[in-house]
C-alpha cells in the first residue's frame, strides 16, 4: 500500500482579455478496488465556484465558469491518494478464456471497450504493424497481451513531443515514435480487434529515483491500458513501459480513449491565443494517518521541484495536455 | 350521376362540375380519402363534395388566391436546403381540407398515446437498467452504435421520466384504410405551426364552410404545450421557459417564432445563455434572468460545445453540466433520437408489448433491417421495388423509393448499403391514400401522409394530441414524396365531432 501527495498546477494565459471561461477538470484520482481518493482539492483563480459531478464512466468530474474578463486562469490540484499493490498476475491464462470473452462480449456490457472509439480504431497501418510484431490470437489473452506489450515497447520509441494531443496513432505507428497516449490507443486498438475489452486510463506515474531506470518519461502525467481478462477482471498494462501495472500508476480517469477523459475541457469567448504551462510534482508519503489538515493549512505549497513542461504558444490549448 | 367513375348524390350537377372533377382518378388499389370504391363520397366528404360543387373552379380558384396571399403576407415560409444554395419558399397549400372521422380519430389518438408512452419507457430504461437489451428484445448493438445515442445519459435522471415530450409521429393510409404508423420523430419535430396556419387561412377562406361541419378544435395547441414544459419542473406556472432556435437560417425559423409568441415565451439563441455556477440565464434589459425549462429545437450535437461538437456556436457552453445536475430541464431529453433510428422503430410493436403488456393498437410497416444478412440479401434482389432509407436522416433525404429509380441510384445505394448496412432499412414501396386537391382549376388526387403532434406527459392519460395534425400532400402528379423539402405542400386537417 503506498501513500501519494500529488501537485497538479495548470496556467493558462491568453494573449488578450477573454470571458464567460466553463471549464470541466478530470484531475480527482478514481476510488474503486485498488485505490482510495483520500482527498482531492481545487483551487480556481480567478476565483470561482467549482461543483463537482461524476461522467457517465463514474470520473470525478471537476467544473466551474468564470463570467469576468480575465487574463490568466489557474488550477491548483491537490490531492492526497492511496494505492494497493496489484495482485500478482498467473503466468498466462487458460484457452478457455477466449471462449469466455466471447461469451461476455454477447450480452453487450463490454460495448465500449471492444468497439472502435475515435482515436483507438483500425488502420491499414495497424494492420501492417500487427503481422510485423506477430500479432495473433493463438494463445490465451493474457499470453497475447504480454508479447503485444512487448512488441509495442520494441517496435516504438518513446520520444517526448513526438506526436501532438490529437494525433491519429497512424503518426506514431508510421514514424515509430510517440508517447504514452500513443502507445496506449495502438495496444487498445489491437486488444479490442482481438476481441479484448480494453480501456484507456488517464493518471499519474510516480517515479522515485529507483524506478526512473530503465525509463525516461518526461513526465509525471501518464497513460496505460486496462483489459477485461476472464476470472481476474481488468489489469492495468503499461504499454510505454513495457510492464503491468504496480502500485506506483495512479488512476484518474478512465474512457474508450484520450478524447473521453482530457484533464481539461474549456471553452472561452474572445478572440485570444492561450499558452499553457502544465507542473506536476507526486511524493511518496509513509505516514498512513495523515492529519487532514495538512491539505487545508498552506503546507503544500507549490516546491522547486515542480516541473513545468515548456510552453507552447501555437497550437491549441490543450495541446500540452498530451499524456506523455 | 357519374363523372369518370367519380359519383355524388346531387343530381343537379352542371356541367362545370363535371368539368371539376375530370381528372379526378380512382385506383382500386389505392384509399381515395374521398370516395369510396363505388364512387360514391365517404359519409365525411359529403357536405364538402356539396360545397365544392356548388362554387365551381372559378370561385375556387379565387379562395385559393385568397389564401396563398395569407400565407405570403404572414411570412409563412420555409427554407428548402440545396447543395450550393438555400431557397426560402412559401409553403405549398391546398385549400381542400382532409377529413377524419371522430372514431377513425379516436382509433389513432389511443394508437399513439400507447406508442409514445412505451417509446419513453423504453428510452428511460435504455439509459437505465437496460432491460429490454439484456433480455434481447431489442439487440443491443443496434442502439450502441446508433448516431444518437448519448452514453453520457447513462444513468441522467431525466425530469418526470419524460424522454420525449414534444412528437410528430408519421402516419400513412393504406390500402386497407388502415392507418400505420411510418415513423417517429423524437427529437426536434416540426410542422406544428403549419398545422395551426392551415387552419386560421382556411376559417378566413372558407369560413361557410365550417358552419355545416363540427369539426374539433385545435387552437389550444399552443396552451397545451405551454402546459405541457410547465408540468416538466416543480416551478410550474412560475417556470421561466424560452425556446432556443439555432436561429434565422433554420427551415423551421417561422415556427419557432410563430411557437414563442402563442406560448408568450421568450426565442433565444444559444449566445442569449449563459451558465453560471451551474443554472442556466438568459440575458435580458434588465439582468440576468434565471431559465427553468428550454424546449430546444436544436439537435443534441450542437446544444452545447463543451461536450458536443467543439466547432458548434449554436448552443450554450456547460447546459449539459447544469442539466445533468438537475438544473434545468430539456425538452426534449437529450438522447431521444436513438428511438427515431428507423431501424429502431421496427422494434416499437415490441416496446410496446415488453413494457405495456399490450398489442399494438396502431400497426408499423414492414421493416427489412440491412444489419441483418438475410434481410440485407432481400434488400439488395429487390431495390427497384422496395423504399430504402438511411437510419438517420429526415425530410425525405437520404431515400431511395425504388420503382421510381435510375439504375444508376440503385448501384449508389447497392454500394453505400454494402459499405454500412447499419444504416440503411428498407420499406415495401406504399400506397399511400389520396386526397383530392385542387390545382389549376381541377379537383385531383394527390398522397397524403399525416403527422398529428403528441405532447406526453409521463403517462398515456397526461399525453395531449390535438384532434388532427398537419396533411402533407405529394403536389406533383404520382409523387409519394410528401416532404415539404421535396416539394410536398399540406391542407387543413378536420377531425369530426361524431357524425
Amino acid at each position: 500500500m503506498k501513500y501519494y501527495t500529488i501537485h497538479h498546477h495548470t496556467r493558462y494565459r491568453y494573449d488578450s482579455e477573454v470571458r464567460e471561461s466553463t471549464m470541466e477538470v478530470r484531475m480527482q484520482p478514481r476510488t474503486d478496488r485498488q485505490q482510495r481518493c483520500l482527498n482531492f482539492r481545487l483551487e480556481v483563480r480567478p476565483q470561482a465556484r467549482v461543483l463537482t459531478t461524476s461522467d457517465c464512466m463514474q470520473n470525478a468530474i471537476h467544473y466551474f465558469d468564470i463570467p469576468s474578463r480575465h487574463s490568466e486562469l489557474t488550477l491548483r490540484a491537490q490531492t492526497l491518494v492511496m494505492v494497493q499493490e496489484p495482485d500478482p498476475l498467473p503466468e498466462s491464462l487458460e484457452e478457455s478464456a477466449w471462449k469466455e470473452l466471447e461469451i461476455d462480449a454477447a450480452t453487450g456490457q463490454h460495448w465500449d471497450w471492444l468497439t472502435p472509439s475515435a482515436f483507438a480504431r483500425p488502420t491499414p497501418l495497424l494492420s501492417e504493424f500487427a503481422s510485423e510484431i506477430g500479432f495473433d490470437k493463438d494463445k490465451d489473452p493474457l499470453s497475447v497481451i504480454s508479447r503485444l506489450n512487448e512488441g509495442i515497447h520494441a517496435a516504438i520509441e518513446y520520444t517526448p513531443n513526438s506526436t501532438a494531443v490529437d494525433s491519429p496513432i497512424d503518426i506514431a505507428l508510421k514514424n515509430r515514435r510517440g508517447v504514452c497516449q500513443d502507445f496506449s490507443h495502438i495496444m487498445i486498438a489491437l486488444l479490442r480487434k482481438a476481441g479484448i475489452p480494453a480501456r484507456y486510463i488517464s493518471g499519474y506515474i510516480f517515479q522515485d529515483s529507483d524506478s526512473m531506470k530503465g525509463t525516461n518519461l518526461s513526465s509525471a502525467t501518464h497513460a496505460w491500458v486496462e483489459a477485461f481478462l476472464p476470472g481476474i477482471g481488468w489489469t492495468g498494462i503499461d504499454p510505454t513501459n513495457n510492464s503491468y501495472v504496480h502500485a506506483k500508476h495512479i488512476r484518474i480517469a478512465l474512457g474508450r480513449d484520450y478524447a473521453d477523459v482530457p484533464p481539461t475541457r474549456g471553452v472561452f469567448k474572445g478572440g485570444a491565443k492561450s499558452e499553457l504551462s502544465v507542473g506536476v510534482h507526486i511524493a511518496e508519503t509513509e505516514d498512513e494517518d495523515i492529519p487532514q489538515d495538512l491539505l487545508d493549512n498552506g503546507h503544500w505549497t507549490t516546491r522547486d521541484r515542480v516541473e513545468y513542461e515548456g510552453s507552447l504558444g501555437s497550437r491549441a490549448a490543450q495541446e500540452q495536455q498530451q499524456q506523455q | 350521376m357519374a363523372v369518370n367513375g367519380v359519383t355524388t348524390q346531387d343530381e343537379t350537377v352542371s356541367e362545370s362540375a363535371i368539368s371539376l372533377f375530370s381528372n379526378y382518378a380512382l385506383d382500386g388499389t389505392i384509399f381515395d380519402e374521398m370516395f369510396q370504391e363505388n364512387g360514391r363520397p365517404r359519409l365525411p366528404y359529403q357536405k364538402l363534395l356539396q360545397s365544392i360543387l356548388e362554387l365551381q373552379a372559378s370561385e375556387l380558384t379565387q379562395r385559393q388566391q385568397a389564401a396563398d396571399l395569407t400565407f405570403l403576407n404572414r411570412g409563412i415560409t420555409f427554407t428548402v436546403y440545396g447543395e450550393d444554395s438555400t431557397i426560402e419558399r412559401i409553403f405549398p397549400y391546398d385549400i381542400l381540407p382532409r377529413i377524419i372521422s371522430e372514431k377513425e380519430w379516436n382509433k389513432i389518438d389511443r394508437g399513439l398515446c400507447q406508442r409514445i408512452h412505451a417509446i419513453n419507457l423504453f428510452l428511460r430504461d435504455v439509459y437505465h437498467e437496460g432491460r429490454i437489451l439484456q433480455e434481447g428484445k431489442v439487440p443491443f448493438d443496434l442502439i450502441y452504435s446508433c448516431r444518437n445515442y448519448q452514453r453520457e445519459m447513462r444513468g441522467v435522471k431525466v425530469s418526470n421520466d419524460v424522454y420525449a415530450s414534444i412528437v410528430g409521429s408519421d402516419l400513412v393510409r393504406l390500402p386497407s384504410g388502415e392507418f400505420a404508423v411510418l415513423e417517429d420523430n423524437l427529437r426536434v419535430p416540426s410542422g406544428v405551426s403549419y398545422m395551426l396556419a392551415n387552419r386560421e387561412v382556411m376559417t378566413q377562406v372558407f369560413p361557410g364552410m365550417f358552419g355545416g361541419y363540427g369539426i374539433k378544435p385545435i387552437g389550444h395547441y399552443g396552451q397545451a404545450l405551454l402546459q405541457q414544459l410547465q408540468t416538466l419542473t416543480p416551478k410550474g406556472r412560475d417556470a421561466t421557459i424560452v425556446l432556443l432556435t439555432p436561429g434565422i437560417f433554420n427551415s423551421a425559423y417561422f415556427e419557432h417564432t410563430f411557437l414563442a409568441r402563442v406560448m408568450g415565451i421568450e426565442l433565444v439563441e444559444g449566445a442569449d445563455l449563459l451558465i453560471h455556477d451551474g443554472f442556466v440565464y438568459m440575458r435580458t434589459t434588465s439582468g440576468l434572468q434565471r431559465v427553468d425549462v428550454i424546449y430546444r429545437r436544436i439537435d443534441d450535437e450542437f446544444v452545447d460545445p463543451l461536450h458536443f461538437h467543439p466547432d458548434s456556436v449554436l448552443g450554450v457552453p456547460g447546459l449539459f453540466n447544469a442539466y445533468r445536475a438537475g438544473n434545468i430541464t430539456l425538452a426534449n431529453a437529450i438522447g431521444t433520437g436513438i428511438a427515431d433510428d428507423k431501424a429502431v422503430y421496427a422494434f416499437v410493436p415490441e416496446m410496446i408489448r415488453y413494457y405495456l403488456g399490450e398489442e399494438p393498437i396502431l400497426q408499423n410497416i414492414e421493416t427489412y433491417l440491412c444489419l441483418r444478412d438475410d434481410e440485407r440479401a432481400y434488400v439488395l434482389d429487390n431495390l427497384d421495388k422496395l423504399v430504402v432509407k438511411a437510419v438517420g436522416e429526415s425530410g425525405g433525404y437520404g431515400m431511395l423509393i425504388g420503382p421510381y429509380s435510375t439504375a444508376r441510384e440503385r448501384e449508389d445505394f447497392r454500394s453505400q448499403i454494402q459499405e454500412e448496412p447499419r444504416n440503411f432499412i428498407a420499406q415495401p414501396t406504399l400506397s399511400l391514400s389520396r386526397a383530392p386537391c385542387f390545382i389549376n382549376g381541377h379537383v385531383v388526387s394527390r398522397h397524403v401522409d399525416l403527422r398529428p403532434f403528441i405532447l406526453y406527459g409521463g403517462e398515456q392519460e397526461n399525453t395531449v394530441i390535438v384532434p388532427g395534425g398537419l396533411t402533407r400532400v405529394a403536389l406533383r402528379e404520382g409523387s409519394l414524396v410528401v416532404n415539404s423539402s421535396q416539394g410536398g405542400g399540406s391542407k387543413d386537417t378536420w377531425v369530426l365531432q361524431d357524425i
